[in-house]
């Protein structure tokens, strides 16, 4: 492993570790306003609102590990115009078994922050009824879970 | 009084809440969130399913930006998804900065790397579609 690489991983690491800390002060702002923290997901029949909540707090957090990769991502494109051996040699890296699982992660993060995104311009523009946005909540679950693990089926393929 | 959580803030809720720049933020937001679904779906797909990405070195990034259309799309995207981070990041710098001080030291470092993200970014797609 080369200088470059170890930046790129630094950098990761530093993208990795904001989002921790956006997560657990958006996660403990949550668990303050009451009423715990299940996602609505699981277990039980998702209360009135409950669903609602749980896709607010996924949207905003896979809206800031989007964004925080995107900073590395556009410093990484950058070194393109440097040298074609350094983005090469960090482009290597995205290659590797650990990146590619974090790249499924990040398509899960796109997939449902547009999912959800379009959902909401769809009850905001046609006012829609709450009982219709649950309906397209759970239709964007159900895509982003189908998108997601297509998706990344081709992504790991070449690991095989 | 108590404040409402973060969650019970929907959108319509932010926008009566405050100043025509809140509005602006919120039409910003859904405008670039709606360009965005287009053009990021389509880059991941482009440099993750199209091609692997194990083969996007340079010579992939020479060849895309070296068209008219990837050029003007790379460019869209930067822009779009650069003020779409920045207004989302906003929102949540609002609800979780309890002081405004706090709040504005957030506020300027957001700020900061966006337009510093934004020079780079634009720099590196003129210099590739210039060569």
């Amino acid at each position: 492993m080369n200088a470059i690489q170890i930046a790129f991983l630094s950098g990761l690491l530093l993208v990795l570790g904001a989002v921790a800390v956006f997560s657990g002060t958006v996660l403990r702002s949550a668990a303050r306003g009451g009423r715990g923290l299940t996602l609505g997901l699981a277990g039980r029949r998702p209360e009135h609102g409950e669903l609602g909540r749980g896709a607010f707090l996924a949207h905003r957090l896979t809206g800031f590990a989007i964004f925080a990769f995107l900073c590395l991502h556009i410093l990484d494109v950058a070194l393109s115009s440097v040298s074609s051996r350094l983005y090469d040699d960090v482009q290597h890296v995205y290659g590797t078994a650990p990146l590619r699982l974090l790249e499924c992660g990040l398509l899960f993060a796109i997939l449902f922050h547009t999912g959800n995104g379009l959902r909401l311009l769809a009850v905001d523009g046609f006012r829609t009824s709450a009982t219709r946005s649950r309906q397209l909540l759970r239709l964007v679950i159900v895509v982003v879970s189908v998108l997601g693990v297509a998706g990344s089926a081709l992504i790991l393929a070449p690991l095989v | 009084m108590s404040a409402p959580a973060a969650w019970e803030l929907t959108p319509t809720a932010v926008v009566d809440q405050d100043l025509p720049s809140r509005a602006f933020a919120y039409v910003a937001l859904r405008v670039t969130g709606l360009v965005l679904s287009v053009l990021v779906l389509g880059h991941f797909a482009v440099t993750h399913f199209v091609t692997d990405v194990a083969r996007d070195n340079s010579a992939f990034v020479a060849r895309r930006l070296s068209s008219t259309i990837w050029i003007v799309w790379d460019s869209t995207m930067l822009a779009a998804a650069l003020a779409h981070g920045a207004f989302g990041i906003r929102l949540a710098i609002a609800d979780y900065s309890t002081e405004a001080r706090a709040r504005r030291f957030w506020e300027r470092v957001v700020m900061a790397v966006v337009v510093v993200l934004f020079v780079l970014g634009l720099i590196v797609i003129a210099r590739a579609a210039n060569a």
